[in-house]
């Protein structure tokens, strides 16, 4: 066995070394919001150009598995995904620690994410020339399909509020035509500004949705932001023995992300999603997915640390990156005169096959790093006083969607979506569909129009569209999880025959808000608001090249017809009495305020600079944050942990990851 | 702190030595950043890789590269001229894209307002189909596309690209109708390539290096045959008159002096010369060019005629 040989290689103490550092270094990049395994990856690549070529692969390929993993604690202990790929992390993770069982959930997504990594990486040792055939088989056609696929979990994530998940829907995928279209090249709804040309940047966008209203909610009220665990700890045994019983589940996801990682271009995400709906779908309670199920946590783990084995395998056997990271190493390698491509595993066998080995070993390690960072993480988390816990996440939610570009606007729009997203959340239009349609949109859009225009040359459309095994396959998966949810809740709705205004779980920290069922106003409002979005967008696509219009014609028209569904739903509803709908709310002046500082703070940025403004805005979200009214030490010994906190980002941002910061008045 | 500290020293050593001793002779004194608007991995990212190795050698100071990806390129552009004219911050800058896009849209900035220095390589466009292809000479596939209009399909990275001008002229000069199919970029057109999805590929030939036996390049738009690809036609020999491709160079702030753009020019000019750069280049399917920052603008203006041209095939203007 050759290839049991270069294990040894593997096991020499600086590449040991070099994996332990790299899985530390990417946990921790990842559990930061906006600081993404891509950028970290990019910012190391220069000093892998003077190691040899296995050790520096080694140390890339850490930080990368690791960073996927790190994603994972920031969408479980506050409810913002670190990297996009734990999107569906949040759906249960965040519930799970809202009631206390946030330790049991970390200790899941460490299991998970080891035991997913560990079979992309075998997968990736022994199988990848036969599976990078796989990359192939995937055509035009199946990316749409795999997209819609995607797309109908909304279904499923918003029952009895199906209406407005997909008016939800429409909003993410409207979002994802900003900007330069990659397929007819149009300019598209720009409002002729400089700053969305580039599009809606994703990780900005996701860490406004999901973030910002969770930190509005935090200083609203004096409760802690995490139900403290009555077990205390990360609950290992617990842990293992969750994901012993859902083995089935963590196999299958983990194959479900092997399988989408080796697709170029649909990354962790969308393995995440969609085997968070495969877990859900073969799930004996289903409903209870979204309110903390620890199988939704274990498969998206599971799926998302599995795709970077299966990126590597398009990777070294094609050429073809199959993730942002992927493409990264590749250049690496092309630099260090490696010659990528069908004749790798042959020609250059020993350090493929050492690399394989060392991200084996690095998968290893993150579970004794990731259980100890997530202790820690988590003991943070729940110990620190509000008026501190409030403004660091505000201030990571900054950081995150500037550091992406070095781009201001980008944090000026995480801000304003963020807004956004609490007041229609408020309304019942939650974040998750929004998202959805801006993570599946352009690939749903160019799947479409690229199947269209192959097919239409040869004047076979509907071919093209219904008859390819492999699509045909995933659209019985997606028809499977679009109608088995709805066909459930109609049953349910015959037994009962009343409104349902109990639930069977605990609606603890469920993000589905109970469904109002008299007539509301504020719904209808929005929805007409959204009908006239829908006119703007259509009127907006004629100017546009047809490639370019067929998509913004296509959601236009469905924005508005769900909209006015949802109208005409709340006309048939009695009119409720309107005092008692919506109770005054005792912590909206706190709301008020933070957002107004947050607004306040991304605009005076590029001005005064980025550590002036930071701090300033560190203290007035202390100071609207606090409940406690501490002595004036504690104020200053908070104050003080809050400088020492802007100034070490400022400093990691400017001379650790170079990037180019706002010249202001101050620094 | 650290920008404060270097602008001290700065303004220290103005004051201290003449101003001659600032002149672009010395330069450079500190590392240089360099912009790539595009992600990591692409063509632009490996072309300033490996230059990149070269840098420390040729001035004695290193470069830092950065990415500043977003609207293929506008979005850093658009930026250009707002950074410091120091001469320590340059720009990676790529043609057709430098054209097309203010023709095609309000992107941001204007062709004329970007100051390149260099361009240093092209990557020619290229023809390629699947190894397992019915054609095995451009002539087959020119044959079959006359005798089934509309029927073959070429895969491409993006809309208004220069693959997409390509198979623009491709269709005049062959006097054949075919169909583009623009994808998100190099790796997922040559995936539609690899995988069947399309008949063939407009691709750049960098694409034949890394793909091997796998893809078959039928006929290269560039001048003369690629070292690396001794076997493989230009258009030109077969008939076509179709040369072109991806051409990347580095560009500076507009408020740069002129002494500091000359001397940056030559920078690239030196670095091209290198043997191990060269080596590197040409076995990965680039072209190298030596348009400096005296020939550039007969180039830009020769450029911006035959895109212009292009863009009226394309659609983009009328």
């Amino acid at each position: 066995m050759d290839i049991l040989g270069y294990l040894l290689d593997a096991l020499t103490p600086l590449n040991l070394g070099l994996a332990l550092v790299g899985v530390i270094l990417g946990t921790v990049i990842g559990a930061l919001p906006g600081l993404s395994a891509t950028m970290a990856v990019a910012v190391l690549v220069p000093f892998t150009f003077t190691m040899d070529p296995a050790a520096g692969l080694i140390a890339l390929g850490a930080i990368y598995t690791g960073a996927i993993y790190g994603g994972a604690f920031a969408a479980i202990l506050v409810n913002t995904p670190g990297t996009p790929s734990a999107i569906a992390t949040t759906f249960d993770g965040f519930p799970m620690a809202k009631r206390g069982d946030g330790g049991l959930a970390v200790s899941l997504a460490t299991i998970a994410s080891v035991a997913g990594g560990l079979v992309g990486a075998i997968a990736l040792l022994l199988l990848a020339p036969p599976l990078a055939k796989v990359a192939l088989a995937f055509g035009p056609t199946e990316y749409f399909w795999l997209a819609v696929f995607g797309l109908t979990l909304i279904a499923a994530l918003s029952v009895g509020n199906t209406v407005k998940g997909l008016i939800g829907a429409c909003i993410g995928l409207f979002l994802s035509m900003v900007g330069v279209a990659i397929v007819g090249g149009d300019v598209r709804y720009t409002l002729g500004m400089q700053r969305f040309l580039a599009g809606i940047d994703l990780t900005s966008a996701i860490i406004g949705l999901y973030c910002v209203p969770v930190i509005l909610d935090l200083v609203a009220n004096p409760d802690p932001h995490l139900k403290p665990s009555e077990a205390g700890g990360l609950r290992l045994g617990e842990g293992v023995r969750v994901a012993i019983k859902s083995k089935v589940n963590i196999l299958r996801s983990s194959v479900i992300g092997t399988v989408i990682g080796i697709l170029p271009g649909a990354g962790g995400s969308i393995a995440g999603l969609v085997s968070y709906s495969e877990a859900r779908r073969s799930s004996r309670q289903p409903e209870s997915f979204g309110k903390g199920n620890p199988d939704g946590v274990l498969a998206t783990e599971a799926a998302n640390n599995a795709t970077v084995g299966g990126g590597f395998i398009p990777t070294l056997v094609l050429g073809i990156p199959g993730t942002p990271p992927d493409a990264i190493i590749l250049g690496a390698l092309l630099v260090q005169g490696i010659k990528i491509g069908p004749t790798l595993f042959t020609t250059d066998a020993p350090i493929v096959y050492t690399f394989i080995w060392g991200l084996l070993i690095a998968t290893v390690l993150m579970l004794p790093v990731g259980l100890l960072i997530g202790r820690y993480a988590y003991n943070f988390i729940i110990k620190v006083p509000k008026a501190l816990l409030a403004p660091t996440v505000a201030l990571l939610t900054i950081i995150g969607s500037f550091a992406i570009h070095s781009n201001i606007d980008d944090a000026q729009l995480m801000v304003g979506l963020g807004i956004l997203s609490w007041i229609l959340n408020r309304y019942g239009f939650q974040p998750s569909p929004i998202v959805l349609g801006l993570v599946l949109g352009s690939i749903a859009e160019q799947g479409f129009v690229q199947t269209w225009l192959i097919g239409n040359a040869s004047g076979r459309v509907a071919e093209m569209f219904f008859t390819r095994p492999i699509s045909i396959g995933i659209i019985l998966a997606a028809l499977l999880t679009l109608l088995l949810p709805m066909w459930s809740d109609w049953k349910k709705n015959r037994r009962k025959q009343l409104s349902r205004t109990d639930d069977p779980v605990s609606d603890s920290g469920s993000r589905i808000a109970p469904e109002v069922k008299t007539r509301d106003l504020p719904s209808m409002a929005i929805a007409g608001l959204f009908i006239a979005l829908g006119i703007w967008i259509f009127t907006g696509a004629n100017g546009m090249s047809p490639l370019g219009a067929v998509f913004p014609w296509t959601i236009s028209a469905a924005l508005a017809a769900f909209s006015i569904i949802l109208i005409l739903q709340h006309l048939r509803r009695p009119s409720g009495p309107a005092s008692q709908r919506r109770p005054q709310d005792p912590g909206s002046a706190r709301r008020l305020a933070l957002a107004l500082v947050m607004l306040a703070w991304v605009i005076a940025l590029p001005m005064i600079g980025f550590l002036a403004t930071s701090f300033a805005a560190f203290v007035l979200i202390m100071l609207i944050a606090d409940y406690d009214r501490p002595g004036l030490r504690t104020w200053a010994i908070w104050a003080l942990t809050g400088l020492a906190i802007c100034a070490g980002f400022w400093w990691l941002m400017a001379n650790v990851l170079m990037l180019r910061m706002p010249a202001g008045l101050f620094l | 702190m650290k920008r404060t500290v270097a602008t001290a020293l700065v303004a220290l050593l103005g004051a201290i030595a003449p101003a001659a001793a600032q002149s672009a002779a010395d330069f450079p004194t500190k590392p240089m950043t360099y912009i790539i608007p595009f992600n990591a991995g692409g063509e632009s990212d490996i072309s300033a890789r490996y230059q990149q190795a070269e840098w420390e050698a040729v001035t004695g100071q290193q470069v830092v590269i950065q990415y500043q990806p977003g609207a293929g390129g506008a979005q850093a552009w658009s930026q250009l001229n707002s950074l410091p004219g120091d001469g320590y911050t340059i720009m990676g800058i790529n043609m057709p894209h430098t054209v097309l896009q203010p023709l095609a849209g309000s992107v941001g900035y204007k062709t004329e307002d970007l100051v390149p220095v260099h361009y240093f390589h092209y990557t020619p466009d290229a023809i390629f189909v699947r190894a397992e292809s019915q054609f095995k000479t451009l002539a087959d596939l020119v044959d079959y596309a006359k005798a089934n209009p509309g029927l073959v399909t070429f895969a491409g990275s993006g809309s208004n690209s220069s693959n997409n001008l390509a198979a623009i002229r491709f269709n005049t000069e062959a006097d054949v109708k075919t169909t583009y199919v623009p994808f998100s970029g190099t790796g997922p057109s040559v995936t539609a390539v690899l995988g069947g999805s399309t008949m063939a590929g407009f691709n750049y030939a960098t694409s034949g290096v890394t793909q091997g036996d796998a893809m078959r390049m039928l006929a290269v738009a560039a001048d003369e045959r690629l070292p690396a690809f001794p076997d493989v036609p230009t258009f030109k020999e077969l008939g076509y008159n179709i040369v072109g491709g991806a051409y990347r160079g580095v560009a500076v702030p507009a408020s740069t002096p002129e002494d500091l753009r000359q001397r940056i020019s030559d920078i690239v000019s030196e670095i091209n010369k290198r043997p191990d750069f060269v080596q590197k280049m040409e076995s990965g399917g680039f072209v190298l060019t030596d348009i400096g920052y005296s020939k550039m603008n007969d180039f830009v203006a020769a450029r911006v005629e035959e895109y212009t041209e292009g863009a009226k095939a394309l659609g983009i203007i009328k």
